[in-house]
C-alpha cells in the first residue's frame, strides 16, 4: 500500500476560484484553499473568505482531470463533469504547496496497484522517452515530423513529447530552418515545418504556447505557419502583420518592461487564436489560449490600476494643456479597452480599478468623449459609460446627484441632449441604450454585495449615508421631476402636429428611440413612469405615430401599446379607452387586411392577447365602440371571438348569475393572477363576487366614457395618481425568497413527469417547466456531453450577460432574465417575470404573494 | 451598374461594403421584410438550403452547384451567421440578393439570427473587428427581427423532371432506375452527376430502421468525408429509401402530380402551434424569445421519441414522429423541411419522409468533415401555374383559431404524396479558390 501523501500544511492559502463558462473565466469567489485526505481520498477544498460557512469548491482529485500548473500561481484542471476550473493563488508559495499535494495524490492514483511493486513514477514517466534528432537538420525534418506524429497519438506520448521539446529547447532549434528553407525555396520543408509547429502548438502545453510567443521564436513559429500544406498555393503574411509595430499604441509609456512584454505576448496569443490557428483550433487549445490571454490581461490591468504616476499621466492627457488631439482620442480608446477588460475582473479588483479611474477623472473623460466630433470617440464614450453603469449603477447615480447639487450639468442631461441631436445612427442607438441602463432599477451592479462585504469606506462615503432614500428610487424620481420632460418633449410636441406624413429621417429615428425608451420605462418604472405617462398623455402622442407612413415606426408605436396592455393595469387601459387609442390600431388592421404581413400579425397578436387574457374592460370598450368594424374583420377568428365574448358577458350580466362559473378562461385567468388584479384596484369586475349592480350599471350605461369611469373613480378616488402608490415596496430587489436555490447544480430539474408528459394539449405545464432557464441545464450538461459538443445551447448564453442592454427592443425579453443563476440574478429574473408575463408562472405568483400584496407594482 | 449591383459584386469577392451602404441595405431590406407574413408563401420551383454559418466560400460553392440567383429560386432556412469567419459577407450578400431580387430569394430566421446568440458565437465580434464598432451589428440585428419565421412552398411536383444529367459512375448506371420511372428522390453530386435515384414505392417495405438516426449527429473530424458511400446504389434500386433518407414508405403511387405543401422552418414544431395559421398570430418583430411558439419554431429538433420531449439545447422541444404526422395531416403538408442540425450526409429524411433536415455548411466549422446538401423542388406544371396558397390569401383555413370547413378532415393514415426531391450534395469549396480562412485580427492594441 502506497503511503498517503501528507496533506499540505494548511495555513490558509488565499485563492480565487474560476470556472470556465462560454470561454470566459467566471469568478466564483475568493476564499482559502486547503487540501485534505478524507477516507483516503485526496480533496481540494475552498472556503469562502467572506462567509466561512460557504464552500466555493470541493473536489476530489482524480486521475484524469488533467491538473496543470501555470505561471507559478495558477492551477487549472477539468472536473469529471467536463467543467474547466482554475485556482488563482495569491502567493506562488501557496500554489506550490497545493500543487505538490495534487501531484502526490495523482501519482498515487496513477501508480495504482503497480505502485506496490515499487516501480516509481519516475520510472513510468521515462518508460517511453521521446528521442528527437538533436540538433535538428534540414535533412531529418521528415523524421522529426514522423516521430512527433507518432507520439501525438497517445496521451503519454504527447506528454513525453512536450517534455522532450521543452527540455531540449527544440523550438529554438527549429525556427531558424524557416528562413533557411525559404532561402532554398524548399516548399516541402516549409510544409514539414508547418506540420511540426501545428503538432507542437496543439499539444496544449501551456508552457510551450507561452514560449512560442516570446520575441526569440515568435517570427519563426508564425513563419512556419505561413506555409500550410492544406493551402499549397497560398502563403500567409503573419510575420509582416506581427512585425508592424505601429499597431501597438502606447498612449502612456509603460515603465515596466515586464508589463510591456506581457502586452505584446497577449496580442500575439490573440493573433494565434484568431488568425494563425483559427481554422485548426480544437476546443482544448482554444480554452488554453483563452485562459492564457485572460490571466495575462488580469495581470496587466492590475498592474496599471495601482500605478499612480501612470494613471496621472493617462488622465493628464485630457487636461487643457494637452494639444495633441490624436493622443486624446487614443486615450479614450485606451480607457475603453481597460473597461472592457475589467468586465472579467472580479468585483473587488474591478472596484479598485474604477475607483482609481474615477479619482483620476473618468467622468470628465466620458463627458469629453460624448461631446467629441468623431463618432467613433462618442461610441467609445458610451461604451465606457455603459461599462461603468453595469459595474456599479448607484455609484454613477450618486455622481449625478453631486453634479445636480453643485449646479453643474448632470450626465443624464448630457445624454438626453446628445440623444436629441445625435445624427450618427450607431451612436444614437448606443446613447439610447445608455439612458435605459442608467435608469434601469435592476441595474445595481453585481458588485454591491462585494462592496458591502469589502467595507470600502471611500465608496460608502461616495454613496451617501444610509439615512438617505434608496438612491435608485430617488434617482428615478428625480428623473421624472425634471429630465423626463426634456427627454420626451419632442414626443409631446406632436400634439400640435397635424400630419404625420412628413416626418424627416432624423425625426423618425428619434421617435423610434423615444417610444422604445418609453416602453422600457413603462415596464421598469411602475408607478413613477405611470404618473408621468398618464399626466403627459404620452399614450396619445404615441398613438399619433401610428398614422405615419413609416411602417417600422408604426410597429414601434404598436409595441408600446402591446407593452401597456400586457401590464394589465386598469389605469393605462382607461387612458386607452378614454382617448380611443384603439382606433389607429384598428385602422392598421383595416389597412393591412387581409394581407399576411408583419404589421397585421402584430395587431392580431395584440387583439388575440386581449381575447385570450380576457381583458374585460378592453373587450367591452372595443365591442361597444367598434362592433361593426370588428364584425367586418372576419378573415380571422380573433375579432368575431371578441364580439362573442362581449355578448357572453352581457348574457351573464342579464341573468345576474354569479361570475364564478360563467367563463372558463375567465376563471382561470383569475386564479392565475389574483393578487395583481386585486391590488391594482382597477379591475373592478374581478374583485368581489357581489358587485353585480355596479357591473350592470356599467354595461347598461351609455357609451360615454366619463360615465363608464365613474365606478372606477369611486373605488380609486385619485384616479391615476394614487396616494398609496409610494407605499409600494419598490423596487423589489429586497423581495427575495431566501430559500431560492442559488446554485444551478442544486436546482433540481423539473419533476420527471413534466419532462416526459407531452405538453401538447396543455401548454402551461410545459412552459412553466421550462421557464427558469437554468433548470434544464443540468440535464443538458449530461446529454450534451454525450452528444454534440458543438451544438448551440441556450444554457451557454445564460453565462454570458454581456451587452445585455443593447438589444434596444421594447419587446425583447429583458436579457437580465437569463443571466447566470447566482442568487441576485435569479431573483431579478423572477421578479421581472412576475411583472412581465401575464400568463402567470407559478413561481412569479408565489414571489409576488410572499411579501404581501405590495409586490404587485414592483416588477 | 447600380449601387446595389456594385455592392453585390464587391460582396461576391468577399469584401465588406462600407457602413453607410450597409445601413441603406438594411433599411431597404426592412421595408421588404415587413411586408412578408410570418410564414411566407413561396412557389415551386425552389431550392431549399440549410445553415450557412458564415462559410462564405462554401456559399459561393452552393451557388455554383445549385445555380446562380436569379436563375434559381432560393429559400434559405436561417443561421446565416456565426461560427464561420465570414458571417458578415455571407449575410450581407444574401440580403443584397434579397433586395435586388425579392421574389427570387427567401430568407427566414434561424436561432442564430439573434442578439444574444451572435454575441457569443462570433458575429458580433466579427462586425466589431471589421468596422471598429457595433453599429453594423446593430443594423443586422434589426433586420433579423423582421425576418419571416417560416415559409410554405406550394405547387411542388411529385415527379422529378428529367435533367438529362449523366451518371457519376456510368458502370453502375444499370443499377439506377431510369429517369422514365416514377422516381421520388434523386441525388446528384457537386458536378451535377447522378449518384442514385429512389423509386416511389408502395408502403409494403418498412424503411430500414437506422439505430443511429435518433442521436443528433456529432461533429466528428475523424470521420472521413464519404457522404455518398451510403448512397451508392449497391443494393437494388427498388429498395426502400435512400440511406440517410429512410424514404418513401409513404405515397400512393404517382397518381397525384401535385404534392401537398412543404413547410420550411429553421428548427421545427411547437406544442403551441397546431396549425400553420397560428403562426400568423405571432408578433415576430422581437429578439428570439426563450420560450413560446416563436422560440420553438427556431429551436426544436425532431427525435425518435413519442410526443414531445425536453430539448437538450435548453430551448425548444424535441418532437416525435407522431407529432409530425398529425401536424402534416392537419395542415395538408407532405413534408417539413428544416435545418438546425448538422448531418454528415448533408441531408437526412426522417419519420417516413415526413420531415427532412437540410444542412448546407460543408466541413462545418472548418473541421467537421461533413458534406452539405441543398434540396430542389420542381414545379408542378400540370395545373397551369395555379397554386393554392395560404400566405396573403384568405380562406385556406377559415380561421386562425381552429379548423374550419376549409380544412379537410384528416383521413386517418392517409399521407400526401411527397414532392419529388432532388438533393445536390457538395463538399467544402476547393481550397484553391480562397485564402486561408481566418478571423480578422485585432487592428490596434493598447493593452
Amino acid at each position: 500500500m502506497a503511503l498517503a501523501p501528507p496533506p499540505p500544511a494548511n495555513d490558509r492559502k488565499r485563492v480565487k476560484v474560476y470556472e470556465l463558462k462560454s470561454n470566459d473565466w467566471f469568478d466564483r469567489g475568493t476564499g482559502f484553499c486547503t487540501g485534505s485526505l478524507v477516507n483516503d481520498e485526496a480533496r481540494i477544498h475552498v472556503q469562502s473568505e467572506d462567509e466561512p460557512v460557504r464552500t466555493l469548491l470541493e473536489t476530489k482529485i482524480g486521475r484524469d482531470e488533467g491538473y496543470q500548473k501555470q505561471q507559478d500561481t495558477l492551477i487549472v484542471w477539468t472536473e469529471t463533469n467536463g467543467t474547466d476550473m482554475a485556482l488563482s493563488f495569491q502567493e506562488a508559495e501557496g500554489c506550490g504547496a497545493i500543487w505538490e499535494f495534487v501531484s502526490d495524490a495523482q501519482q498515487r492514483l496513477g501508480g495504482g496497484p503497480a505502485a506496490d511493486d515499487g516501480l516509481s513514477d519516475e520510472a513510468i514517466e521515462t518508460f517511453q522517452p521521446i528521442t528527437l534528432p538533436d540538433p535538428p537538420q534540414m535533412e531529418n525534418l521528415q523524421e522529426i515530423e514522423n516521430i512527433m506524429r507518432a507520439a501525438n497519438s497517445t496521451a503519454q506520448g504527447r506528454e513525453a513529447l512536450a517534455k522532450a521539446v521543452m527540455a531540449a529547447e527544440y523550438i529554438h532549434k527549429l525556427v531558424p530552418f524557416v528562413e533557411i528553407a525559404e532561402r532554398e525555396q524548399s516548399l516541402a520543408d516549409l510544409h514539414r515545418l508547418c506540420n511540426i509547429m501545428k503538432i507542437l502548438v496543439l499539444l496544449n502545453d501551456t508552457a510551450m504556447i507561452e514560449l512560442a510567443v516570446t520575441d526569440d521564436v515568435i517570427f519563426g513559429v508564425v513563419g512556419a505557419f505561413e506555409y500550410d500544406p492544406d493551402f499549397p498555393s497560398h502563403k500567409a503574411n503573419h510575420r509582416q502583420y506581427l512585425a508592424d509595430e505601429t499597431r501597438f499604441k502606447e498612449v502612456v509609456p509603460f515603465d515596466d518592461p515586464n508589463v510591456k512584454r506581457k502586452i505584446h505576448h497577449t496580442y500575439r496569443l490573440q493573433y494565434l487564436k484568431d488568425v494563425v490557428l483559427a481554422r485548426i483550433l480544437d476546443d482544448t487549445t482554444f480554452t488554453v489560449l483563452n485562459g492564457l490571454i485572460f490571466f495575462h490581461q488580469v495581470d496587466i490591468v492590475q498592474h496599471l490600476q495601482g500605478n499612480v504616476p501612470f494613471l496621472k499621466e493617462l488622465f493628464g492627457i485630457f487636461a487643457p494643456q494637452e494639444t495633441d488631439q490624436q493622443r486624446k482620442k487614443d486615450g479614450v480608446a485606451f480607457i475603453q479597452q481597460c473597461c472592457a477588460l475589467a468586465k472579467s475582473l472580479q468585483p473587488q479588483a474591478r472596484n479598485a480599478l474604477y475607483n482609481n479611474f474615477i479619482n483620476g477623472g473618468l467622468f470628465n473623460v466620458i463627458t469629453f468623449a460624448l461631446r467629441h466630433q468623431d463618432a467613433s470617440v462618442r461610441v467609445a464614450g458610451t461604451d465606457i459609460l455603459v461599462a461603468l453603469i453595469d459595474h456599479d449603477a448607484p455609484l454613477i447615480r450618486n455622481h449625478i446627484f453631486k453634479a445636480v447639487n453643485e449646479n453643474t450639468k448632470p450626465l443624464t442631461d448630457t445624454l438626453i441632449e446628445l440623444l436629441l441631436v445625435e445624427v450618427d445612427v450607431g451612436v444614437k442607438a448606443q446613447i439610447a441604450d445608455a439612458i435605459k441602463v442608467l435608469l434601469d432599477p435592476n441595474a445595481n451592479g453585481p458588485s454591491l454585495e462585494a462592496l458591502a462585504r469589502g467595507n470600502n469606506e471611500y465608496m460608502a462615503k461616495f454613496r451617501g449615508g444610509p439615512m438617505h432614500m434608496p438612491p435608485t428610487e430617488m434617482f428615478i424620481q428625480r428623473f421624472y421631476d425634471d429630465s423626463a420632460r426634456r427627454l420626451f418633449q419632442a414626443l409631446k410636441d406632436l400634439e400640435h402636429r397635424q400630419s404625420m406624413d412628413n416626418l424627416n429621417v432624423q425625426e423618425v429615428l428619434l421617435f423610434s428611440h423615444l417610444v422604445e425608451i418609453l416602453s422600457f420605462f413603462l415596464r421598469q418604472h411602475a408607478f413613477r413612469s405611470k404618473q408621468f405617462i398618464l399626466q403627459e398623455l404620452l399614450a396619445c402622442r404615441v398613438a399619433q405615430l401610428m398614422a405615419c407612413p413609416e411602417k417600422h415606426l408604426k410597429l414601434t408605436a404598436l409595441k408600446y401599446f402591446r407593452t401597456c396592455i400586457g401590464l394589465k393595469d386598469e389605469y393605462y387601459n382607461k387612458q386607452i379607452i378614454q382617448h380611443h387609442l384603439f382606433e389607429p390600431i384598428l385602422n392598421i388592421v383595416f389597412e393591412t387586411k387581409p394581407k399576411d404581413n408583419l404589421l397585421n400579425s402584430a395587431c392580431l397578436e395584440m387583439f388575440e392577447t386581449i381575447r385570450r387574457e380576457n381583458m374585460k374592460s378592453l373587450v367591452v370598450h372595443l365591442v361597444e365602440n367598434y362592433r361593426d368594424r370588428l364584425q367586418a374583420l372576419d378573415y380571422v377568428e380573433t375579432f368575431p371571438a371578441l364580439v362573442l365574448k362581449y355578448d357572453q358577458y352581457n348574457q351573464i350580466a342579464d341573468q345576474n348569475e354569479p361570475l364564478l362559473n360563467h367563463d372558463q378562461s375567465f376563471t382561470s385567468t383569475e386564479t392565475e393572477t389574483p393578487n395583481r388584479n386585486i391590488v391594482n384596484g382597477g379591475m373592478r369586475w374581478q374583485g368581489l363576487k357581489d358587485h353585480d349592480p355596479e357591473e350592470d350599471a356599467y354595461f347598461n350605461g351609455p357609451d360615454n366614457e366619463e360615465e363608464a369611469n365613474a365606478p372606477a373613480t369611486a373605488k380609486a378616488p385619485t384616479n391615476g395618481v394614487s396616494p398609496q402608490r409610494p407605499l409600494v415596496n419598490y423596487p423589489d430587489d429586497e423581495d427575495e425568497l431566501p430559500d431560492l436555490p442559488t446554485d444551478p447544480t442544486t436546482t433540481s430539474p423539473p419533476a420527471d413527469s413534466t419532462a416526459t408528459s407531452p405538453p401538447s394539449d396543455s401548454p402551461s405545464p410545459s412552459t412553466s417547466a421550462r421557464s427558469p432557464a437554468p433548470l434544464p441545464s443540468t440535464k443538458i450538461a449530461e446529454k450534451r456531453r454525450r452528444e454534440d459538443e458543438d451544438d448551440d445551447e441556450l444554457g451557454k448564453l445564460s453565462a454570458h450577460p454581456k451587452r445585455r442592454n443593447s438589444s434596444g427592443q421594447p419587446g425583447a425579453e429583458p436579457p437580465a432574465a437569463h443571466q447566470p443563476p447566482h442568487g441576485h440574478m435569479l431573483r431579478r429574473k423572477r421578479s421581472i417575470q412576475a411583472g412581465k408575463d401575464p400568463t402567470g408562472k407559478k413561481i412569479a405568483i408565489s414571489l409576488a404573494m410572499k411579501g404581501d400584496a405590495n409586490g404587485k407594482d414592483g416588477a | 451598374m447600380s449601387d446595389l449591383d456594385q455592392a453585390i459584386e464587391q460582396l461576391r469577392s468577399c469584401r465588406p461594403i462600407p457602413e453607410s451602404q450597409v445601413r441603406e441595405l438594411c433599411y431597404k431590406a426592412r421595408e421588404l421584410l415587413i411586408e412578408e407574413g410570418n410564414v411566407v408563401g413561396v412557389d415551386a420551383p425552389v431550392t431549399i438550403c440549410g445553415d450557412i454559418h458564415g462559410q462564405f466560400h462554401d456559399l459561393m460553392e452552393l451557388f455554383r452547384v445549385g445555380g446562380d440567383v436569379p436563375e434559381t429560386n432560393y429559400l434559405f432556412m436561417g443561421d446565416f451567421v456565426d461560427r464561420g469567419f465570414y458571417s458578415l459577407e455571407s449575410f450581407l450578400l444574401l440580403l443584397c440578393l434579397k433586395v435586388r431580387y425579392p421574389d427570387r430569394i427567401t430568407l427566414i430566421r434561424g436561432n442564430h439570427e439573434s442578439r444574444q446568440i451572435t454575441t457569443v458565437y462570433g458575429f458580433y465580434d466579427e462586425c466589431v473587428r471589421k468596422y471598429g464598432s457595433a453599429t453594423v451589428w446593430r443594423y443586422c440585428c434589426d433586420v433579423f427581427d423582421y425576418l419571416a419565421l417560416g415559409a410554405l412552398v406550394t405547387g411542388a411536383s411529385t415527379n422529378l423532371e428529367s435533367t438529362g444529367a449523366e451518371y457519376a459512375d456510368p458502370s453502375q448506371a444499370h443499377t439506377i432506375p431510369s429517369e422514365d420511372e416514377d422516381n421520388e428522390i434523386e441525388i446528384l453530386n457537386s458536378n451535377g452527376h447522378i449518384v442514385s435515384r429512389f423509386l416511389r414505392t408502395q408502403p409494403s417495405h418498412e424503411p430500414p430502421s437506422d439505430p443511429d438516426s435518433t442521436s443528433s449527429p456529432k461533429p466528428d473530424s475523424t470521420r472521413s468525408p464519404s457522404p455518398l458511400s451510403a448512397a451508392q446504389p449497391s443494393h437494388t434500386p427498388s429498395a426502400t429509401g435512400a440511406p440517410g433518407t429512410s424514404a418513401t414508405s409513404s405515397s400512393n403511387g404517382s397518381s397525384a402530380s401535385n404534392s401537398g405543401a412543404v413547410l420550411c422552418v429553421h428548427g421545427g414544431l411547437s406544442p403551441l402551434v397546431d396549425t400553420i395559421d397560428k403562426i400568423r398570430l405571432l408578433d415576430r418583430k422581437q429578439e428570439v424569445p426563450h420560450e413560446g411558439a416563436m422560440c420553438d419554431l427556431l429551436w426544436s429538433d425532431p427525435d425518435e421519441i413519442d410526443g414531445w420531449g425536453l430539448s437538450p439545447r435548453g430551448a425548444g422541444f424535441l418532437f416525435g414522429c407522431d407529432i409530425v404526422k398529425v401536424f402534416n395531416q392537419k395542415n395538408d403538408l407532405s413534408l417539413i423541411a428544416r435545418a438546425h442540425q448538422l448531418v454528415m450526409e448533408g441531408f437526412k429524411e426522417m419519420f417516413d419522409s415526413t420531415i427532412v433536415t437540410v444542412w448546407s455548411a460543408p466541413n462545418y466549422c472548418y473541421r467537421c468533415g461533413n458534406v452539405a446538401a441543398i434540396l430542389e423542388l420542381g414545379e408542378d406544371g400540370s395545373n397551369a401555374g395555379f397554386t393554392p396558397r395560404t400566405n396573403g390569401d384568405v380562406g385556406r383555413f377559415t380561421g386562425a383559431l381552429g379548423p374550419g370547413p376549409g380544412l379537410k378532415a384528416p383521413d386517418a393514415g392517409m399521407q400526401r404524396p411527397g414532392p419529388g426531391r432532388r438533393y445536390r450534395v457538395f463538399d467544402a469549396a476547393p481550397q484553391d479558390s480562397r485564402g486561408m480562412p481566418a478571423k480578422k485580427p485585432v487592428a490596434d492594441y493598447f493593452l
